[in-house]
């Protein structure tokens, strides 16, 4: 990769603190190729340049400690102390355009409403198998496909009612989707809590800018999950977690708290005659509704995993006897693997005859005879993943990877070809972030949450996740990524 | 409100009481310590382990430095000062959106600073104690003033109070009851209103005079003092008459009758009787009993109370 400072270019944008910021491949957020601003993000860069170092840094600081004040953390399990570690979250903000921000919203609601409709279809009468666009085996033998599911009615036929789909931005500067997350997206914790850290660093800045808000997302997701279910007055919502032990708690306590509905564990629960209750102290109270973030198969032991203590004994029965509502609904799960993933736009213009306006990243089915050959031919230059996996387990980035071990994975795939597909290297586009003082380029992805239910609705933000390490394309937090805070610009 | 949240709050609130109790204990000890001699201070630090720890788990040391940093932060005791707040907030992280930020923050950020304490400093650790004392008081306020009192407050004050009515009459029994080693000096008197945060208060109802009967009086019936026996069986009951809104009537009377026995108990006991037929010991081990019976109808009532019982 050719790397150049943006100061041969533009002598100007390469001052302090932008000094060591280099160009690479990839599509920058902030600098066009010849070196100069983007217009969305002059204001910052006028600002920024006039702001010292050292108090760039203390504001950093500043955001680090409230994080682990707040307890914005997770836990990792090395030694006996379980130390609590916080997300890093990058003061330097990643700006959307409006007229980008439009496509985004546009394409996304596309995506939901056909990924519901197909969700639909093979939970009953399964025409898109009959008609041959998607291959039976691939729906019927998919871990995540719920046959428990087959014929049972849903609110407004309405599947997956919260998604966060990963977006990121290819080297000719346009979004694709990467992956959509359907099960039990998280990191919308992140997105407010890094607006409300960067609000305080940047109190001037945003009322110049014309940032939009999304605070209103915990009364935004309270109203999707209100209208899922016919009881009117004194809809009994709660947030199932599987507990404070899960990475994603401090999320499910703050939504419980933003929304005013009680956080559930499994052990809360009981059913009795199909109905389930939670016991209070006052004895036991009826939930109508349940937002859950434990994966299906946690959660009912009767039905899925026996040895599951997360989950509650007779849910499931509840939930085929229409007595209380589940977001998202299980197993759409079938419609988020990697293989699935390769045909969403066929399914787009299926069910919607329209054509997509968000476009994939080109994808090889190592189910199929000649893709396969070609990925196996060129481990070096592609990214092959796991079909049922996520959170960048089970993957191989091809150019990064020694011979041994693409050699290594080259076998797994041969063994058990419907479990891969592979895709070029994309090139993340770079955004600034601040390292040690200066700031430089890194690689950033894009994670929008849609709420979908009775309507569509799509809070004007994200969470942008950034890869921390210098070169590296892994955002996952699990895998040492940080987060920024996203801002879609109302003009 | 869910029965585990009930649980945590109150857990929380119990722990909470039971550091600020050991930081008020530890600041006082080391404050008062110059003023005596080798033998006094020894008994009197014997005092401050009994009432601190468990029996099998009392440093044998007789090191002043060593006590004040097994009893405040070894992370190996269950009793220790650390280990208290990180039961705190451990039950605290089970309920965060049951509490304000503010708690969460100020209790998060306390633990914090504690946790990082390797080694105490010797020549200012009283100042250390009295700072995490200041601390958790100002945790209490912003409790006072951030959250609703709804029913979940009241599960706090239930635990904060049970856990403080057992914890004096812990440091009474050591002074007049069976716990006694050492027959307690002035200082030692002195030293047990401080421990309750009473000097003051005490001066002011009895004047400067110290005497033991009156010290007794002052900490067990007083009914204003937060400190006193009394006082917390006040709030015991009326955080029972609070919990639980729609808990059926026979629930509700099984923990209410207890609570009624024992605060009918420190309102019509006089400290005559308890000091001529030198039954302060028993009468003592009675009220420790009784707030354990509550603590155990509350939760057999109220928590872990079986489904089948009430569908």
């Amino acid at each position: 990769m050719s790397a150049h400072p943006i100061a041969d270019a533009n002598p100007e944008a390469g001052q302090p603190p932008f000094s060591a910021y280099k160009l690479g491949a990839a599509y920058d957020e902030m600098f066009a190729a010849d070196g100069s601003v983007r217009p969305q993000f002059a204001a910052l860069a006028h600002r920024l340049t006039h702001l010292p170092p050292e108090e760039l840094q203390r504001r950093q600081q500043a955001c680090e400690t409230s994080f682990l004040h707040q307890g914005i953390t997770f836990t990792v399990y090395s030694d006996k102390q379980a130390t609590e570690r916080i997300i890093p979250t990058d003061l330097f903000p990643r700006i959307v355009t409006a007229k980008e921000w439009e496509k985004i919203e546009a394409g996304l609601t596309q995506r939901i409403l056909a990924l519901n409709l197909f969700l639909k279809d093979i939970y009953t009468d399964g025409r898109v198998l009959k008609d041959g666009i998607i291959p039976r085996s691939m729906i019927y033998g998919s871990k995540h496909y719920r046959r428990e599911m087959r014929g049972l009615p849903v609110p407004h036929d309405a599947y997956v009612n919260v998604c966060g789909s990963d977006l990121i931005r290819c080297e000719d500067g346009k979004f694709a989707v990467l992956e959509d997350n359907l099960r039990v997206p998280s990191g919308v914790s992140y997105m407010l809590a890094n607006r409300d850290v960067v609000r305080r660093a940047f109190p001037n800045l945003f009322r110049a800018q014309g940032v939009r808000p999304i605070d209103h997302y915990p009364r935004e997701l309270l109203a999707t999950l209100r209208a899922l279910t016919p009881v009117r007055e004194d809809v009994s919502i709660a947030i199932l977690t599987p507990g404070v032990f899960n990475s994603a708690y401090f999320e499910h306590a703050f939504l419980a708290r933003q929304m005013g509905v009680e956080l559930v564990e499994g052990r809360d629960l009981l059913v009795n005659d199909n109905v389930v209750y939670a016991r209070t102290t006052s004895g036991l109270k009826r939930i109508d509704v349940i937002y859950r973030r434990i994966d299906d198969d946690f959660i009912d032991p009767l039905i899925f995993r026996e040895d599951s203590a997360l989950g509650v004994s007779g849910l499931f029965n509840a939930y085929r006897a229409g007595n209380v509502v589940i977001a998202n609904a299980l197993g759409t799960g079938v419609a988020d693997d990697k293989a699935v993933y390769a045909y969403v736009p066929r399914l787009i213009r299926y069910y919607l005859a329209e054509e997509p306006i968000l476009e994939n990243i080109e994808t090889y089915l190592c189910r199929e005879e000649k893709p396969l050959a070609h990925v196996l031919a060129n481990l070096d230059k592609l990214v092959v993943k796991a079909v049922g996996e996520s959170g960048g387990y089970g993957m191989l980035v091809g150019p990064h990877a020694s011979k041994a071990e693409r050699e290594a994975f080259a076998e797994k795939i041969k063994a058990d070809p419907d479990n891969y597909i592979a895709q070029p290297t994309i090139q993340l586009s770079t955004a600034p972030t601040f390292v040690d003082g200066g700031v430089e380029p890194r690689h950033v992805d894009l994670r929008p949450f849609i709420l979908h239910g009775e309507k569509t609705v799509i809070v004007p933000g994200a969470l942008t996740r950034v890869a921390l390490k210098r070169g590296s394309l892994v955002v996952n937090s699990s895998q040492g990524g940080g987060s920024k805070d996203t801002w879609v610009l109302s003009h | 409100m869910l029965s585990r949240v009930a649980d945590s709050l109150y857990w929380m609130s119990r722990y909470l009481e039971r550091a600020e109790h050991t930081a008020r204990l530890l600041a006082v000890k080391l404050e008062t310590t110059v003023e005596q001699t080798r033998e006094e201070a020894d008994s009197s630090w014997a005092r401050v382990v009994a009432a601190l720890s468990s029996q099998n788990e009392a440093p044998s040391d007789t090191d002043v430095p060593a006590i004040a940093q097994h009893l405040a932060i070894d992370r190996d005791s269950d009793n220790s000062l650390l280990s208290s707040l990180s039961f705190a907030r451990d039950n605290a992280r089970q309920v965060r959106e049951q509490l304000s930020v503010e708690v969460w923050e100020n209790l998060n950020r306390l633990y914090l600073r504690l946790r990082e304490t390797g080694v105490l400093e010797q020549r200012n650790n009283a100042l250390f104690f009295r700072e995490t004392l200041q601390d958790l008081h100002a945790l209490e306020g912003v409790t006072y003033s951030t959250l609703s009192h709804g029913e979940g407050w009241y599960f706090l004050e239930l635990g904060h109070y049970i856990e403080r009515a057992q914890l004096v009459c812990r440091l009474l029994d050591l002074h007049f009851g069976a716990a006694k080693q050492t027959e307690p000096k002035y200082l030692d008197w002195l030293v047990l209103l401080k421990f309750c945060s009473a000097f003051e208060p005490y001066c002011k109802a009895y004047t400067a005079a110290i005497r033991p009967d009156k010290i007794a009086e002052f900490l067990l019936f007083d009914p204003e003092f937060p400190h006193s026996v009394r006082f917390s069986i006040d709030r015991i009951c009326d955080a029972l008459a609070h919990v639980a809104p729609g808990a059926p009537p026979g629930r509700r009377a099984s923990v209410e009758r207890l609570a009624g026995r024992l605060k009918a108990m420190a309102d019509f006991t006089q400290i005559e009787e308890l000091m001529a037929s030198g039954t302060i010991a028993r009468f003592l081990a009675d009220i420790a009993a009784q707030c354990e019976e509550i603590h155990a109808a509350v939760y057999s009532a109220y928590i872990t109370y079986g489904a089948e019982t009430v569908l």
